[in-house]
């Protein structure tokens, strides 16, 4: 007993250094980076929360929803309308991105508390991402149709974000928030209630667990952070368009989801990394970059089912995803 | 003493198939009732009715003077009557602690808002349940199994963590699912002694479905005996033994 809890509060410790070193090891990357290369640390950046949120609801509530990509799309249109239509700061249009990304996830969890699963749930929730494809097209005078809309520059409290360095420090600040406010929701009652969920339903329900309100709980957690992803997004590239939102993109997500690790928080991060910047690593051998990406993946798969994170988790505690507070 | 369980009348219909025909029985606190019968006798079906899993068409159940049928799973375990599951009932992606502190669920008053935020308050009803956890475990001697994931762990390590899962919320009413299932020698009689404990010690209504008759004629006050959805006999061990009724039952109707 005595034992036990001493190396739990160690290892707390521990993880919370983690997330105070890694970022302080990052702050000097713009000094050493091009432009270019620091655009493509901060589309990682962006696909951190993508993942993140995603993960909350197939990975750690077991649901197979594949919701996200209008997730992502409403967070970025919402940041992006509030902007040009409204004339309001990027700074201003973040929480009302995560705060729409949460509605649309309480709406994408609604199937699912119908008892619908497994296929029938992916393919109900695809729909959703292709509806909000064809409402961005649609709703030209709002969203710009099909040219979509030019975004005027991001900025912070009236400090401009033109460069991609300013961007860098801003998501780092905002990607460290996601991780640190989900950790701490997967590590409460509300995170075991997840895992509870995608474990045995009814068995959950008989601990006291009401399980309905945890699956829109999970969906609108996802759909928030994954709104934050979206509103970086926008501030990043500058341009919204309805093809940025299409099922090449959901592919994508899903990919870094696997390949990080369900379920894992640590397996979002490695999972955005990876995929993220990996076809840039293969830019010197021009006509197979798809192919060395395609099997990468499929490595992955086969051999890492539980994803990049499994190892990492087996080399070290730390890594190991925990759900309480010892 | 006041009825902990009251269950009247109570019939359960799947399509064209009548799986709890108006069954009626009573539970004392601190009594250990088993409930026996062949297989598809509805034994299973009753307690899924008694815990809110199965739809009920007729009749009442009464616990600790409210009425509860009609109410959500979740609900009648916040109100104290908990169960275990015949087959895999733990939470296999978890560990056995986290699997403890699901079953403390409604009792740790961290809140949503609060744990984002950060709030002391929140963070330390988190901590004061993993201690409470791990204090449940090492009450059945388990304590050793703790960080350990529950798909790892031997059949009857799984079934005592499930137990202590069901009963952290001390619950007076705990319904048992064949636990003796899948259990060597030493591990029943291990079982044996931690549901006679239970019942006597801190005045636990048990309802026990168990298949292994040494176990339930030795633990239980009271037998019930289903078949074909019917109670046909609700006596004290040995008067069951003797029953002809009971014995038709398991050989057949012949």
């Amino acid at each position: 007993m005595q034992r036990s809890a001493s190396d739990g509060a160690a290892r707390a410790v521990v993880s919370r250094r983690v997330l105070w070193i890694v970022p302080i090891l990052l702050l000097p990357l713009p000094l050493l980076l091009n432009p270019y290369q620091q655009y493509v640390i901060n589309l990682v950046l962006v696909y951190v929360p993508v993942a993140i949120g995603f993960n909350v609801v197939v990975g750690n509530l077991g649901l197979l929803a594949f919701s996200n990509v209008a997730f992502f799309g409403i967070g970025a249109y919402t940041a992006g309308i509030l902007m040009v239509r409204l004339g309001l700061p990027w700074w201003v249009a973040v929480p009302p991105a995560a705060l729409m990304g949460a509605v649309a996830g309480c709406a994408a969890s609604v199937p699912a508390l119908r008892g619908v699963r497994l296929f029938y749930l992916a393919i109900m929730t695809l729909a959703f991402g292709e509806l909000m494809r064809w409402v961005y097209i649609r709703w030209i005078p709002v969203t710009g149709g099909s040219f979509g809309m030019a975004l005027p520059p991001p900025d912070l409290f009236g400090w401009s974000l033109d460069s991609e360095a300013g961007k860098f420090y801003v998501f780092l600040g905002l990607v460290l928030v996601a991780i640190i406010a989900t950790d701490r929701i997967l590590r409460s009652r509300f995170g075991r209630a997840f895992v509870a969920i995608k474990s045995d339903e009814l068995a959950a329900a008989a601990m006291g667990v009401p399980t309905n309100r945890y699956i829109t709980l999970g969906f609108a957690w996802g759909g928030a952070v994954v709104g934050v992803g979206g509103a970086m997004y926008a501030a990043l590239i500058g341009h919204l368009s309805p093809p940025a939102f299409d099922l090449t993109e959901l592919i994508l997500e899903f990919a870094i989801i696997m390949v990080g690790g369900l379920g894992s928080l640590v397996g979002s991060v490695i999972g955005a990394v990876i995929i993220t910047a990996a076809p840039e690593f293969f830019h010197e051998l021009p006509g197979y970059q798809e192919l060395l990406f395609g099997i990468l993946i499929v490595l992955v798969i086969l051999f890492l089912p539980r994803g990049l994170a499994s190892l990492l988790a087996r080399a070290h505690p730390l890594f190991r995803d925990r759900y309480d507070r010892g | 003493m006041a009825a902990l369980l009251e269950v009247s009348d109570i019939t359960v219909r799947f399509g064209g198939l009548t799986a709890v025909d108006r069954v009626s029985f009573g539970l004392e606190p601190g009594q250990i009732c088993a409930l026996i019968g062949p297989n598809g006798a509805g034994k299973t079906t009753l307690f899924n009715a008694i815990a809110g899993n199965a739809v009920i068409e007729g009749g009442r159940i009464v616990f600790r003077g409210s009425e509860i049928q009609g109410l959500t799973p979740h609900e009648i375990s916040a109100r104290g009557i908990r169960r275990t599951f015949q087959t895999g009932g733990l939470f296999g992606h978890l560990t056995a602690l986290e699997n403890v502190l699901v079953g403390l669920h409604t009792e740790i008053a961290s809140d949503f808002f609060g744990l984002l935020l950060g709030s002391r308050r929140s963070h330390q009803a988190e901590v004061a349940a993993t201690a409470r956890a791990r204090d449940l475990l090492a009450l059945m001697d388990i304590a050793a199994l703790a960080d350990h994931p529950a798909d790892a762990l031997s059949g009857g390590q799984q079934r005592m963590v499930e137990i202590v899962r069901a009963l952290a919320t001390n619950p007076p009413l705990l319904l048992l699912d064949e636990p003796a299932v899948g259990l060597a020698p030493a591990a029943r009689d291990k079982l044996t002694q931690i549901i006679r404990r239970l019942a006597r010690e801190t005045n636990l209504g048990i309802l026990l479905i168990e298949h292994a008759i040494e176990l339930v004629m030795d633990v239980s006050d009271r037998v019930i005996v289903l078949n074909d959805g019917k109670k046909v006999a609700d006596a004290p061990p040995a008067a069951v033994r003797a029953d002809k009724a009971v014995l038709e039952a398991y050989l057949g109707h012949a």
